[in-house]
């Protein structure tokens, strides 16, 4: 099991104090596996897994069929109060390594910025899940909860794990189609895997998402161990085709500057130092190439979600500006 | 048609039913009633006319119909009676065809025109229009009452009616146009009988307004003629009061003279008399000597003794020769005529004189200083006379008011006004003068009047443009007197200024300023001009230069005192430079309130609350702080340096542009991948935010969360020689309002 995983002795990369197959002790949210409140929600593809209450909003949990990774997906979504006057801008977190759709939603504490700004948050899971590939629960940083936000390539995975694609095409036309949306402003921000995600996602879609943030950012994947790790699993080995997967090789391509980049990274944080995140690196290919980027070196924060916690306003704010403007 | 036949119906009923109130009447003494009931009763059982007659009385009846066209309009009725009366006068006149009514057929009978008859005539119209309101009511009980009403006037009226359409305009009548055809009429011209009307009712009309024109007029007058009568009553009883007096004056005069030469010529008399009277006793005397002296010498003739003869004889002789040695004064002493008196009559005769001519006046009163009586440079004095006096000319005299007691006082001016006011030009603003009054005529000049003090208007004050400050809600407008003396109060005028040409409607005035200094709230994205008078006493001084203000973003100047001694301004007041670090030491010129080590400036204090945004533009390499600080920071220390600045440092290092964010020498450790070259700050005094933007790309930079506990200056400095542009009264960027 991956409780024997050395990494997770220490604090799980995805900043989640707990594994992703714990309990989620105090999380508000109904258990994933019990059977939660089943209202039929507003499209057959959906279900709604939970459904809570908060800051006048709901914070909601649905599960659908997932056409893009052949299996049963849940996602996390807040829907402000404004959503039920009217259509709100759409904010997608993707969450990092050995996180699911529950951890943004119970830890972060954005809804009440969310409400205020009147964004629907979605939060997607990781990676797919019981997909029963081998190996997929074999390591806390690849397979299961590590899908890299990547479309594999390789056998035996590139069935299944098309996170790039499920977050660029398959969610959005979920979402939109099923909840109060203003299909044309959507922008995207994550965390670690989560923000190497967000940023890959922003940078390979010029125009796409009105703006982009990221926590401690995995920002050069190409050149670091998780990075190595999954690109070469998920896409092979030839060190080329993983380029199109990393944000620092990406900006070196980006058309153009039209893209508000906040980044805010702990600097006591154990995967900076460990050299996984290289955000220096990203920062000298944007000054390169005029990408504006402001980079918040936080003094003494680490890499989880009290991390996250203290900053998601910003992000939140940063967000707001450009979906509302 | 029923209606027209109801209308003469009642029409005529009416009529009928005039006649018979006779109250109507009683004011015409001179027409008994009696007389006019029986006339009109003989008309109608008369009904064979002469053709000569039916023209008579056509002609009453047309004077008639516009009379009471003229009475109607006096009346105040309306153009519908008009209509009525006009076709009352036509069927009127229908009906006398056959039977004319009394008054008309009085008229033809009696041939004659009595003054009486028209007024009457007149009267009857009058009531005929009064009461035509009523018209209906009447008619109905004029038939039942029935005295006058006679069944066969109303059958004719209805026969009548059908057949007159044609205006016969030599006989002045309706008439038929059988008429025209076969009738009397066949030669005579004749119109269309609603053409007719049409005319009549215009003519009338003409008549009615130069009645009213008339009336207007003679009213005008009379009312002139009573103000008049009141002049008339007033000047003659002052003309008698006068008379009185002086004549009063007069005959004492002559009286005082009369006893004065009476007494004079009393004691002439007794003076004559007494000196009369001594010669008479002196004379008597000398007699009586005489005769004792004769005697005395008779008796001496009488002695035969020789001896006692001579020695009597001796004495005697002696006595006599010495008595007659005196001479005996035979003349008189007085004479009897009394002397020649000249009688002074020039006191009596300048008293009749003055009879028709006036006292020297009373001193006049001098007004206090009324409002707004006084400009910078000129002040309208105004004095009364509270008597009847005659007054020729006033004689004005005035001076400043010199606080100084020593000499040096200043030279009175004079001069002559004829009016009970006058405006003086040429004076000083804001001073104080002192004013004094004498009237004069040709009896002379008065005393003069109480002296009173009246103040200049101060003069404009000039607005410092270099203090404004504004922002999307309000300006604070400072400004300065050019006067020494102080004034009372300061005003401000703010036009909006709009598209329009019409820039000079002020729209808000805000009086009572004490201080040289205001805050006005205005309205975002506007143009104002705002000026400033001054006020005192005497009035408002004139405006202020004008400035203008916009308000579409925060405006401030900078504070040039404190510069440090290497910064530049550059004319446009918003350009700082430093051309080079070298001779930091030697002689610049340092202000008390300069920046000694940054080389950094101030700008004024922004003092409104809310949100305020300027931006600066610098070159990519070019090192700065940019901020804001309050007022006390140090000088001699950085900005951001001390907890009492914060500021966005630029500085290069070897490797890349470095970016602090300081305040109290701390800064987070932030990245920014493009240099801003032009720097957004946003300080949001509400929310306590400072934020700095890249305002080229909206790109949020840092926000400092502070609780600023005073308003706060913005600052600038330059760490190397460089130039930084202040922009200020730009709008806030949409973008700003969220980091």
């Amino acid at each position: 099991m991956r409780l024997t995983t050395p990494a997770s002795a220490m604090a799980a990369p995805g900043g989640g104090a707990e594994g992703r197959r714990c309990p989620l002790g105090a999380a508000p949210s109904p258990a994933r596996s019990a059977a939660g409140p089943r209202r039929s929600s507003e499209t057959m593809a959906l279900k709604q897994v939970s459904s809570n209450k908060c800051f006048e909003g709901f914070q909601k949990v649905f599960e659908h069929d997932s056409t893009e990774l052949k299996c049963k997906m849940k996602f996390g979504i807040y829907l402000p109060p404004k959503a039920e006057t009217g259509k709100c801008p759409v904010l997608y977190w993707l969450s990092g390594l050995t996180c699911t759709e529950q951890n943004f939603i119970t830890k972060a504490g954005f809804q009440q910025a969310a409400a205020e700004h009147g964004l629907i948050v979605v939060a997607p899971d990781t990676s797919p899940r019981g997909c029963n590939i081998e190996g997929e629960d074999e390591s806390w940083d690849f397979g299961t909860g590590a899908g890299f936000y990547v479309d594999a390539t390789e056998e035996p995975w590139k069935t299944n794990y098309r996170m790039y694609s499920y977050i660029k095409d398959e969610l959005p036309k979920l979402i939109n189609a099923n909840f109060p949306t203003d299909p044309e402003r959507m922008s995207i921000f994550g965390h670690s895997m989560g923000g190497h995600g967000a940023l890959i996602l922003a940078l390979k879609n010029p125009g796409k998402y009105k703006s982009v943030s990221a926590f401690a950012p995995i920002c050069n994947p190409i050149q670091c161990q998780w990075g190595k790790k999954a690109l070469g699993g998920y896409l092979g080995s030839d060190a080329s085709k993983w380029e199109a997967y990393d944000a620092t090789q990406l900006v070196k391509s980006y058309p153009d500057s039209h893209l508000d980049i906040l980044i805010d990274q702990g600097k006591d944080d154990q995967f900076l130092s460990a050299g996984q995140l290289l955000p220096d690196n990203f920062i000298a290919a944007c000054t390169e190439r005029k990408i504006p980027v402001v980079f918040r070196l936080q003094q003494g924060y680490d890499h989880s979600y009290f991390f996250i916690a203290t900053f998601i306003n910003d992000h939140i704010k940063h967000h707001a500006k450009y979906l509302n403007a | 048609t029923p209606e027209l036949g109801n209308w003469a119906e009642g029409l005529i009923f009416y009529h009928m039913d005039l006649y018979g109130s006779k109250e109507r009447f009683d004011i015409f003494p001179e027409e008994p009633s009696g007389q006019a009931d029986r006339s009109r009763g003989n008309s109608r059982k008369e009904p064979a006319l002469s053709s000569e007659k039916i023209q008579h009385s056509q002609e009453a009846g047309y004077d008639l119909e516009k009379e009471v066209a003229e009475l109607a309009k006096m009346y105040g009725l309306d153009e519908d009676k008009e209509k009525e009366l006009a076709l009352l006068g036509g069927h009127l006149e229908t009906v006398e065809r056959r039977w004319p009514p009394a008054h008309t057929q009085k008229a033809g009978s009696q041939g004659s025109e009595l003054p009486g008859e028209a007024s009457q005539d007149e009267d009857q119209s009058k009531a005929i229009a009064e009461d035509d309101a009523e018209s209906h009511m009447w008619s109905r009980e004029g038939l039942s009452s029935g005295g006058m009403s006679d069944e066969r006037s109303s059958q004719a009226v209805s026969e009548e009616e059908e057949t007159a359409d044609v205006f016969c305009s030599t006989c002045k009548t309706p008439i038929r146009a059988f008429d025209k055809l076969f009738g009397e009429h066949r030669d005579h011209e004749v119109a269309q009988l609603s053409n007719a009307v049409e005319s009549e009712k215009e003519e009338i009309h003409k008549n009615m307004c130069k009645l009213e024109e008339q009336i207007a007029q003679v009213e005008n007058f009379a009312s002139h003629l009573e103000e008049i009568f009141i002049t008339v009553e007033e000047n003659f009883g002052r003309q008698e009061q006068n008379f009185e007096v002086h004549y009063n004056d007069a005959v004492q005069v002559l009286a005082q003279k009369y006893e004065e030469q009476l007494e004079a010529l009393g004691e002439e008399k007794r003076r004559k008399l007494e000196a009369l009277y001594g010669q008479l006793v002196s004379c008597g005397e000398h007699l009586d000597t005489c005769k004792e002296l004769t005697d005395t010498t008779q008796e001496l003739y009488l002695e035969n003794d020789k001896a006692n003869f001579m020695k009597a004889a001796v004495t005697v002789v002696d006595r006599l020769e010495e008595f007659l040695k005196k001479e005996v004064d035979l003349e008189l002493s007085t004479l009897p005529e009394f002397e020649e008196r000249i009688i002074d009559f020039s006191e009596v005769e300048q008293l009749m004189n003055s009879i028709n001519t006036i006292p020297a006046p009373c001193a006049p009163v001098i007004n206090p200083q009324a409002p707004n009586a006084a400009t910078g440079t000129s002040l309208r004095v105004c004095w009364g006379l509270f008597s009847d006096d005659t007054v020729e000319c006033y004689q004005l005299c005035y001076k400043p008011v010199s606080n100084e007691r020593h000499g040096d006082e200043q030279a009175e001016h004079v001069l002559k006004v004829k009016e009970t006011y006058c405006t003086i030009t040429n004076l000083l603003p804001n001073t104080q003068y002192e004013f004094w009054v004498s009237a004069l005529n040709a009896s002379g000049i008065s005393p003069p009047s109480e002296r009173a003090v009246y103040v200049t208007a101060p003069s404009p004050p000039i607005i410092k443009s270099k203090k404004i400050r504004s922002c999307e809600n309000a300006a604070l407008v400072c400004w300065e007197s050019r006067d020494i003396n102080p004034v009372d109060s300061y005003m401000v005028e703010l036009s909006k200024l709009t598209d329009e040409e019409n820039d000079d409607t002020i729209t808000e005035s805000i009086v009572g300023i004490p201080n040289c200094e205001v805050l006005i709230h205005l309205q975002p994205i506007q143009s104002y001009r705002i000026c400033v008078r001054a006020l005192n006493l005497g009035g408002s001084s004139e405006r202020s230069e004008p400035v203008l203000i916009h308000t579409t973003g925060t405006y401030f100047c900078l504070n040039e005192d404190t510069a440090h001694p290497l910064l530049a301004i550059l004319d446009d007041g918003f350009t700082i430079a430093c051309d080079e670090l070298e001779n930091l030491e030697c002689d610049l010129p340092v202000y008390d309130n300069s920046f000694t080590r940054c080389i950094g400036i101030l700008g004024s204090l922004i003092p409104f609350p809310g949100k305020h945004y300027w931006e600066v533009e610098a070159e990519e390499d070019t090192e700065y702080r940019i901020g804001v600080a309050f007022e006390n920071t140090p000088r001699h220390g950085y900005l951001g340096a001390n907890n009492s600045s914060w500021c966005m440092r630029h500085i290069i290092t070897p490797s890349r542009h470095k970016y602090e964010f300081l305040h109290s020498g701390m800064t987070p450790d932030i990245r920014i991948t493009i240099p801003p070259t032009r720097i957004g700050v946003l300080l949001d005094y509400e929310n306590y935010r400072l934020s700095f933007f890249n305002a080229d790309i909206a790109q949020h930079l840092y926000t400092f969360n502070s609780h600023f506990q005073h308003y706060v200056h913005p600052c600038f400095a330059l760490e190397t020689p460089g130039i930084l542009q202040i922009r200020t009264g730009i709008a806030a960027p949409p973008w700003t309002a969220l980091p």
